[in-house]
């Protein structure tokens, strides 16, 4: 495993617990120091109390369900990458899961294979965005100011707060500067999807980017298309 | 959210058709009313002969009756909508809660296996595994048994695959064997009392009830389980009084938790998992051996309480007999 995901702190909301026995020693196997609560309530508890890197986070669980968990947790913590895992099929479950702040979502039963695939995914992901914002915490373009700590964005006077998936696209595109990017690769290092499905997403998020910096978003000056290839940043 | 939304548009539904009907009423009454003045003012001098009599009321009074009639049965239609309306959330509900219990010990038994396969498990865990995924499959099994048995049980009305034993021993080896199911250690249970007679019971019918008893006094116990079983019999009635000391049940709960589908929303326990087939389940149960489930007032402790009462065996009863021939016929 990585070095810079090793040792990683998980969080493990689970009620079921033979479940939550075979994930945390699957965790435990891969590396990662893994914490169960199981139920709403002492996930909270422990949130608060102790310092984690990912949350695993089941639905329904006694107390306080999974969507409360994962409200709780925003409201704290912006960027706490949350792996939703649920019996729950139905596609507006899927779309609250990630509606309420979760950054990806595992239907039961799943593949150990890709619960840690994903895992080590999330964790990555957050190890590379922790070390890029490190680095340069505010970034101005034009006139906009981005912070990618706080994701607290400003664009000509006014102030707003972005997403994490859209800081981490936005920080994707920033350091590759002048770079064609295709859809293909946002799709696959910044939301760890299968590229073939979700084509869709990136030019969304492309949208929404366009729509906070962008003076005219029909037109824009940062964010530009590049036909058939993908996407390309420039500052000016 | 889509039952409360169709729900929505129902009652839509029917104001817009009530206010159809009464604008329908409103032009038949101005229509006929205009058109007897009319009548009056120059029916005379038109046709002298057509004049207003009783059977000219008649279209009037047919028509009222008629647009009275569909109001009516516009109002049954949408109840019954409302019956089936709330039957499918119901059933929604229940189908969700289903696959889900089916689900989790599905997923769990997949991950061991999936982690047995790929990596190197040290015997002593194998061992633990395979404990683990014989109890989920177990699990899977009741659980798939029981939904199967509430239509069995529904359409019966005798009890049948029974057997005549002593209660006292009958009654605590289930009893012990749900608690070790539930993980209920010793210390958390007591069983009091003993019952030196005989009933006529179905023991896996049995397994089920207390199963589902022990089940919910682990679920709606937030700290320490405990439980207190008493058991005592007269010459023809055998009482079992099953108290846990959860959140208990309120009083005005009372009936409806038989019900089938029924679920409490407790705010102290919120999102507590099940099917809501358990007690109705072990209604129809006890039913089925001739006797009665009721929850009786624990105002004082904390906690459900339940009183179970089953008949004794005498040997005479006509009911065992009579499901004997229809098991044999």
């Amino acid at each position: 495993m990585d070095n810079e995901i090793a040792g990683s702190r998980i969080l493990l909301v689970e009620d079921e617990e033979t479940l939550a026995g075979g994930l945390e020693y699957n965790l435990s196997a891969e590396g990662y120091l893994v914490t169960w609560a199981k139920n709403g309530r002492e996930a909270v508890r422990l949130f608060n109390t102790e310092k984690f890197d990912l949350i695993i986070l089941d639905i329904m669980l006694p107390f306080l369900n999974g969507f409360e968990v994962a409200e709780i947790v925003r409201e704290k913590d912006i960027r706490m990458p949350i792996l939703m895992l649920t019996a729950k099929t139905e596609p507006a479950d899927k779309v609250k899961g990630l509606e309420t702040g979760a950054d990806d979502y595992l239907t039961k039963p799943f593949h150990l294979e890709e619960l840690l695939l994903r895992v080590r995914g999330m964790l990555k992901r957050k190890s590379w965005y922790k070390s890029a914002s490190e680095n340069q915490p505010v970034y101005s373009f034009g006139n906009n100011e981005i912070n990618f700590e706080n994701l607290y964005c400003r664009h000509e006077n006014k102030e707003m707060r972005i997403t994490p998936h859209e800081a981490m696209l936005l920080k994707y595109l920033v350091e590759r500067k002048g770079e064609i990017v295709t859809r293909k690769e946002l799709l696959e290092n910044v939301w760890h999807l299968n590229p073939e499905i979700e084509t869709r997403t990136v030019d969304i998020f492309i949208a929404r980017l366009r729509k906070y910096f962008e003076s005219d978003p029909s037109n824009p000056v940062f964010f530009r298309s590049v036909r058939g290839a993908g996407y390309t940043f420039s500052e000016e | 959210m889509r039952g409360k939304h169709s729900l929505f548009y129902h009652i839509l539904i029917f104001i817009i058709a009530q206010i159809v009907w009464l604008s329908l009423l409103g032009i038949w009454i101005y229509w006929y009313v205009s058109n007897y003045i009319i009548y009056e003012k120059v029916g005379d001098q038109v046709s002298p002969q057509l004049l207003y009599d009783v059977q000219n009321a008649l279209p009037f009074v047919l028509g009222l009756i008629l647009l009275i009639g569909l109001s009516f049965f516009t109002s049954v239609i949408f109840r019954d909508l409302n019956v089936q309306l709330r039957l499918r959330e119901l059933y929604d509900n229940f189908i969700g809660n289903v696959t889900h219990e089916l689900k989790s010990p599905l997923s769990s038994i997949q991950l061991y296996l999936e982690t047995m396969k790929q990596r190197d498990v040290p015997p002593d865990k194998q061992k633990e595994f395979l404990n683990i995924m014989l109890k989920d499959a177990d699990r899977l099994q009741r659980l798939i048994n029981s939904i199967l048995e509430i239509s069995a049980h529904e359409s019966k009305k005798t009890l049948q695959n029974y057997q005549v034993c002593p209660a006292d021993q009958l009654l605590k080896t289930i009893m012990e064997e749900s608690f070790e199911r539930f993980r209920i250690k010793k210390e958390n249970y007591k069983i009091t009392g003993s019952v030196p007679c005989e009933i006529a019971a179905a023991k896996e019918s049995l397994k089920i009830v207390f199963d589902n008893l022990a089940d919910n006094a682990v679920k709606y116990s937030p700290d320490d389980i405990d439980i207190n079983v008493k058991l005592s019999c007269t010459s023809n009635k055998l009482t079992i009084d099953f108290s846990d000391k959860g959140i208990g049940i309120p009083l005005t709960e009372k009936n409806k938790i038989f019900r089938k589908f029924y679920r409490i929303k407790n705010k102290e326990i919120p999102n507590v998992k099940g099917t809501g087939l358990g007690l109705y389940q072990v209604k129809q149960i006890i039913k089925l051996h001739g006797g009665k489930i009721s929850l009786i007032s624990n105002i004082a402790a904390r906690g459900a309480s339940f009183r179970i009462e089953l008949p004794v065996y005498t040997g005479s009863d006509k009911r065992l007999i009579k499901g004997r021939q229809e098991s044999n016929g």
